[in-house]
């Protein structure tokens, strides 16, 4: 049998690299002839780290939460003796993780080494770019595109085959096409997952682009913060040009293309497609004024396409399979699949890939498994920072551009960060503001300046300084800011404050009126007690408080002095009789 | 050409035009700050923002190339409220004072720093001409003034405040020796104008209503105009051929002057206000206020402006000497209080008392003046009250104080006195003044309203009365008596209200809005110490003898190094600045956005070109022309976010160096952040 250990950056984090090692030390130490291979992230982030056991293609065990110190059993179990990692084995419950997903964009990560151009092939991999570039004009590529309704999946949902086209029809002898995976919302991670893990997909896809619009170039933007997808992608791009994929007369067709990777120096505006243009020439992250629109004059002056990397992720799908295949799936509006990353307080977290047109609450839920140690759900935050989040009482929206708007957040990139009745909604919208202050480009007033101020509103509430009149005050900001911002960071960075004030508005008014944090999550607004009834003078709490601040003698009541008390919380967790309340 | 719609009117504009420039030539103004047609579009500042009917978002008027059959809106709500927001946001990050100090803190708006650099560079003539656009008894009031302005110099913080107030008295003299400015008067309008008062505030109103062109006339009860400032002012701080002097430049503009004309004795007001398109009362507070003792109707006993008024008119040889006797005693710690001891010594009384209630650090009255009364031999009784007025025959014998003591601060921050039981001072006296405050001589009826403490109420927007037509200022109203400077600007500010009122559409005053930058935000180190310049008075023994004045001010050496030490705290781009031109069209409440400012520094990192980034916008336009224009591209953003700031960029290479100093920047720059230093 062969062992495949998953490598993406979160089976790494996990240990999955000393995993690798040690099945290989052990491989070698017992002289077998097991296989080794490794191949990306599953999806099953949470399982970290994985490992595969194949008879030829067919699955034959899958690991999970597996240590180097398993390596022996492991090597074992692949020469047959399976029960050695019996209590390894994925549950049949997690396993459902994957078996309710849809993988389109997805297909292959987990699946197929991310290193072989060959093992991206044999599955059939650049079937479709042959079928293009030999088969297909460009207009036919577009009009299949058009059919599938694949729109893009950065976060705007503006349908591909529109920008496609304005790319083809502009003037200009020199054209461009970029793959934005410049992936900053934080806990976003769908890019960074296909360039890992497939990154031969992202390649095709984009080939078969830069032949519909006619690109002599196609340029990867992607953030430095992602070495391995980096590492990985040149790979590829290096194999790829060897099998004549990119260069000079692709596949014989006279098509001349070739690929670069640019590296993102970590600004969260070069997401923007025209901040990100002005970085690849090499200037200061910094949107531009639209009209004109990159497909006429882009990167250099020329007309450029610029496409996130999931929307590139489906187009060879879509182009083997036709588009009707991809717009079977999903609403009206919206067609196909949506990957997500689902984060925060969820008992499964990982990616997820699933048709357009479930809910959330199926998400959520039914494929993460609801909140994590029994917690209970307040509101996902979809979207990011330009995004906002969505209560309880809407868990059954369906995922669809149009409807997730409706509720004042938005599909956005994919982010889904699931929080508990322990999350502040206004810390939620001051963590977002913080980020979006911090990262807005200086260069308009509303932004530079209304998200700072709105970060200190929501700052001066969580420390328990709010104003009357305060929510009042942001709600104002939010609505000039969207109006007056110059790109989509400022446009949407006041989403977060919005949909907070609009689904938890009791929470700004208990910070603002009562100064009281309903979550017991903002430290300025809370006091330490110990309950006399209670505490039995085990002197645990006070050996544990970091600023001393609790006093007593053994066997008698504990006091915590609220002068000195620095609300860290360690004293609450540490007491085995629950006699430290918080309020 | 292509046509498209602003506000509902008919444009046209040529293909491809920007909506920004399209708008203007058709004479409509949209906001802006980073916009200049020398250099590309940029987009930053967020207030060109317009509604299109074709989109829902609002589009940069910059930017938005006009498409025939637009329709645009300039003024909606929403881009209201977007325009607002950016300007508010703007200013809440601005550290800057668009007006010094110290004109910003004087009542009548004189620019203090305008003319003391008019002094600095020895042009007594030019300070005038800008004083006298607010003030037009300068040689007067700078000899009077308690000088709010030297109170809120920002010099103080390096050594010493300017002498504002002797510069000024030092320039207007001069003014008046030789060459004396003469303003232009507007065409006449045909408009008449009763003023009732010839004091500081008539006669502010008289100078500023008869040069708008209309035909003003002022009525007094005394025999010569001046009011206070003859009759309350001793002529040891104010000699009154100076106050003669600066009258006469008033009368030379055709003001025609009723002296000896009480209203209601010598003439019906009515008669007055029937004479004229518009009326103004400015007949000042000439009522001493009584303390409420036994005795106080003595013989000898007197109030403290009556005293001075006696004084003056002594003086000036139309009346009789008043007769105090040797021991006197003024009650009270005020200015009058110190004019009044300070003019009983110079009578020859022997001795000379000053009882207040509380200590020497709570008197209202000048240090100074206190300091020059002890030494002309005033013996001053602190926390001491007099509680009453002892006599014999009628006449005043002495006094019985009562000893007090300080207790807690009360309401104004001042330590209240509290009556020590029992403990008790006397004098032998033969005159007691009572200088403790005055009030609205309340003889005249001017068919206005007056509110529950005696005074006019008078608008204090517009400064109309209850009565059509009738407008009232200075210690007459509201509030009661006050400082001269506060009353003249009071009538500076009424006279502007006044002649939009006889054009025919009332135009209350408002305050304009002003950026003001915190004292505690300036770094004060870099400033060499330079001792203010020192006034030379007589000596007490001498000068106690006479009410000659006291000094001869400042030597013209002396007055242009001491306007050299001005710190020149108001911004140098005031009048062109485009970002207060535009926070002036709106109702601006920056403070509801108050948070951190952290670009207050000044830098010089170019050879020639000092960048304050408190006043920095971020426009960028300097970056841009430097670039486009120059071709040299030496400026960038650097940083991220708030912090961003506009640098050399890459500094280490040869940026200072290659600046040529073209200026380029400095002359684009909206606001006053960038300077050219010689």
């Amino acid at each position: 049998m062969k062992i495949v250990v998953g490598q993406g950056s979160c089976g790494i984090a996990a240990g999955a690299g000393r995993v690798y090692d040690a099945v290989c030390a052990e491989i070698k130490n017992k002289n077998s002839i097991t296989e080794l291979g490794i191949t990306g992230c599953l999806g099953l982030c949470w399982l970290e780290p994985i490992v595969d056991l194949y008879d030829g293609d067919a699955l034959v065990l899958r690991l999970v939460r597996v240590t180097e110190n398993d390596a022996e059993a492991i090597v074992r179990a692949a020469n047959g003796e399976l029960s050695a990692v019996e209590d390894l084995a994925i549950s049949p419950e997690d396993e459902q993780f994957l078996s309710k997903q849809t993988r389109i964009a997805l297909r292959n990560c987990g699946v197929c080494d991310p290193t072989s151009i060959d093992a991206y092939i044999e599955r059939g991999g650049y079937a479709a770019a042959k079928k293009a570039l030999t088969e297909m004009t460009p207009d036919g590529v577009i009009g299949e595109i058009k059919i599938s309704g694949l729109a893009g999946r950065g976060g705007a949902g503006f349908p591909t085959w529109f920008k496609w086209n304005a790319a083809k029809n502009a003037v200009g002898e020199n054209k461009h096409l970029i793959c934005n995976a410049d992936e900053g919302d934080p806990g976003a991670f769908m890019d960074r997952a296909v360039i890992e893990s497939d990154p031969h997909n992202l390649i095709e896809g984009m080939l078969i682009g830069a032949y519909a619009i006619g690109a002599e170039e196609m340029i990867v933007y992607v953030r430095a913060e992602y070495p391995l997808a980096v590492v990985r992608l040149k790979k590829a791009i290096e194999d790829a040009r060897a099998r004549g994929f990119l260069g000079k007369n692709i596949l014989g067709t006279g098509f001349s293309c070739d690929m670069r990777i640019k590296m993102g120096a970590g600004a969260f505006v070069c997401g923007e497609e025209t901040a990100l243009i002005e970085s690849l020439e090499g200037n200061r992250g910094m949107p531009r004024l639209k009209p004109p629109f990159p497909a006429q004059k882009g990167y250099k002056n020329e007309p450029s396409n610029i496409n996130n990397v999931e929307t590139f992720a489906n187009v060879a799908w879509i182009i083997k399979n036709g588009g009707e295949k991809f717009a079977e799936m999903g609403t009206p509006d919206s067609r196909g699949t949506k990957v997500f990353a689902l984060t925060g307080k969820i008992r499964r977290g990982g990616l997820v890939e699933i048709p357009m047109g479930k809910t959330l609450r199926d998400v959520i839920f039914d494929i993460g498994g609801g909140i994590r140690d029994g917690g209970e759900f307040k509101a996902v935050q979809m979207g990011g920072p330009s995004g906002g989040c969505i209560p309880e009482s809407l868990l059954d929206t369906v995922i669809d551009y149009k409807k997730l708007a409706a509720t004042g957040a938005i599909m956005g990139s994919g982010g889904m960060v699931v929080m508990d009745s322990s999350t502040c909604m206004v810390g939620m919208a001051k963590f977002f503001l913080d980020f979006t202050a911090k990262e807005s480009c200086g260069k308009c007033v509303h932004c530079r300046l209304g998200t700072k101020r709105m970060q200190e509103i929501l700052t001066r509430i969580c420390e328990g300084h709010g104003k009357e009149g305060d929510v009042e005050l942001l709600s104002e900001l939010c609505e000039s800011v969207k109006d007056g911002a110059l790109c989509g960071l400022g446009q949407t960075a006041p989403n977060p404050v919005l949909s907070t004030i609009r689904y938890f508005r009791d929470e700004y008014d208990a910070h603002i009126k009562d100064k009281k944090c309903p979550a017991h999550s903002c430290t300025e607004l809370l006091t330490y007690e110990i309950d006399p009834e209670l505490c039995r003078g085990c002197t645990l709490c006070a050996k544990k408080c970091p600023a001393s601040a609790i006093s007593g003698a053994v066997k008698t009541k504990h006091v915590i002095d609220p002068e000195k008390c620095i609300k860290c919380g360690q004293c609450r967790n540490v007491c085995k009789f629950s006699a430290v309340k918080v309020n | 050409m292509v046509k498209f719609k602003i506000n509902g009117i008919e444009c046209t504009a040529e293909e491809g035009e920007f909506l920004l420039s399209a708008a203007k030539k058709n004479g409509i103004d949209i906001p802006n700050l980073c916009n200049h047609p020398s250099v590309g579009v940029y987009g930053s500042c967020g207030l060109c923002l317009v509604e299109a009917s074709h989109t829902p978002k609002l589009l940069r008027a910059c930017a938005t190339a006009v498409t025939d059959g637009m329709e645009i809106k300039t003024e909606t709500p929403r881009v209201k409220r977007a325009r607002k927001i950016a300007l508010e946001l703007l200013m809440s990050d601005h550290s800057g004072d668009c007006i010094g100090p110290c004109s910003l803190n004087c009542p009548a708006g004189t620019d203090c720093q305008g003319y003391v650099k008019k002094i600095a560079l020895g042009d007594m003539h030019g300070a005038v001409e800008i004083i006298k656009d607010k003030l037009p008894l300068p040689a007067s009031i700078g000899r009077v003034c308690p000088h709010p302005c030297e109170r809120a110099c920002r010099r103080a913080n390096v050594e010493a405040p300017i002498s504002i107030a002797t510069l000024k008295y030092f320039a207007a003299d001069r003014d008046l020796s030789e060459n004396t400015y003469k303003p232009t008067k507007c065409a006449p309008t045909g408009k008449r104008v009763s003023i009732i008062g010839a004091g500081p505030a008539g006669l502010t109103a008289a100078y500023f209503l008869s040069l708008s062109g209309h035909s003003v006339t002022v009525y007094d009860a005394m025999p010569k105009a001046g009011g206070m400032l003859r009759y309350g002012i001793p002529a040891y701080r104010l000699p009154k051929n100076i106050l003669d002097a600066e009258i006469a430049l008033i009368a030379e503009l055709g003001v025609e002057f009723k002296l000896n004309t009480k209203i209601g004795r010598d003439i019906s007001f009515e008669m007055v206000r029937s004479a004229a398109d518009a009326t103004v009362i400015a007949v000042g507070a000439w009522r001493s206020m009584s303390m409420r003792i036994p005795g106080e109707e003595l013989d000898g006993v007197r109030g403290g402006i009556d005293f001075l008024r006696e004084v003056s008119l002594y003086n000036s040889g139309e009346g009789e000497k008043p007769e105090i006797g040797d021991n006197v005693l003024i009650c009270g710690g005020g200015n009058t209080a110190m004019d009044a001891c300070r003019s009983a010594v110079r009578l020859g009384a022997e001795n000379v008392y000053v009882a207040y209630r509380r200590t020497r650090a709570e008197m209202p009255a000048d240090p100074e003046e206190i300091e020059q009364a002890i030494e002309e031999g005033v013996k001053f009784r602190f926390l001491q009250n007099p509680i009453e007025i002892l006599g014999e025959d009628g006449k005043v014998t002495g006094a019985k104080l009562q000893v007090m003591e300080l207790g807690e601060p009360d309401a104004s921050g001042r330590r209240s006195p509290v009556a020590v039981e029992g403990k008790f001072e006397h004098l032998d006296l033969d005159t007691v003044i009572e200088a403790i405050g005055q009030t609205l001589d309340f003889s005249g009826d001017f068919g206005v309203e007056y509110n529950k403490r005696g005074y006019i109420c008078a608008d204090e927007a517009s400064f109309a009365t209850a009565a059509e037509g009738v407008f009232a200022i200075g210690d007459a109203t509201n509030r009661g008596a006050s400082i001269a400077i506060e009353a003249i600007g009071e009538a500076n500010r009424a006279a502007r209200v006044i002649d939009s009122y006889l054009a025919g559409e009332t135009v209350p005053y408002k305050k304009p809005f002003v950026s003001e930058q915190k004292a505690s935000d300036i770094d004060f180190s870099g400033y060499e110490k330079k001792p203010r310049e020192q006034v030379v008075f007589r000596p007490a023994d001498e000068r106690k003898k006479d009410f000659c004045a006291i000094t001869d001010g400042l030597t013209e050496s002396q007055a242009i190094a001491e306007a050299k030490r001005c710190l020149e705290c108001g911004c140098h781009d005031y009048s062109d600045c485009r970002l207060i031109r535009e926070a002036r069209k709106e109702d601006l409440d920056p403070a509801r956005l108050a948070g951190e400012k952290n670009r207050h520094k000044k830098e010089q990192r170019l050879v020639c070109i000092e960048r304050d980034n408190g006043k920095c916008i971020l426009c960028s336009l300097c970056v841009r022309t430097c670039s486009e224009n120059a071709k040299r591209g030496l400026l960038g953003l650097v940083g991220r976010g708030f912090d961003t700031v506009i640098k050399p960029e890459f500094i280490g290479t040869n940026a200072i160096a290659d600046c040529k100093s073209c200026r380029l920047c400095v002359d684009i720059c909206p606001t006053g952040a960038l300077k050219f230093i010689d």
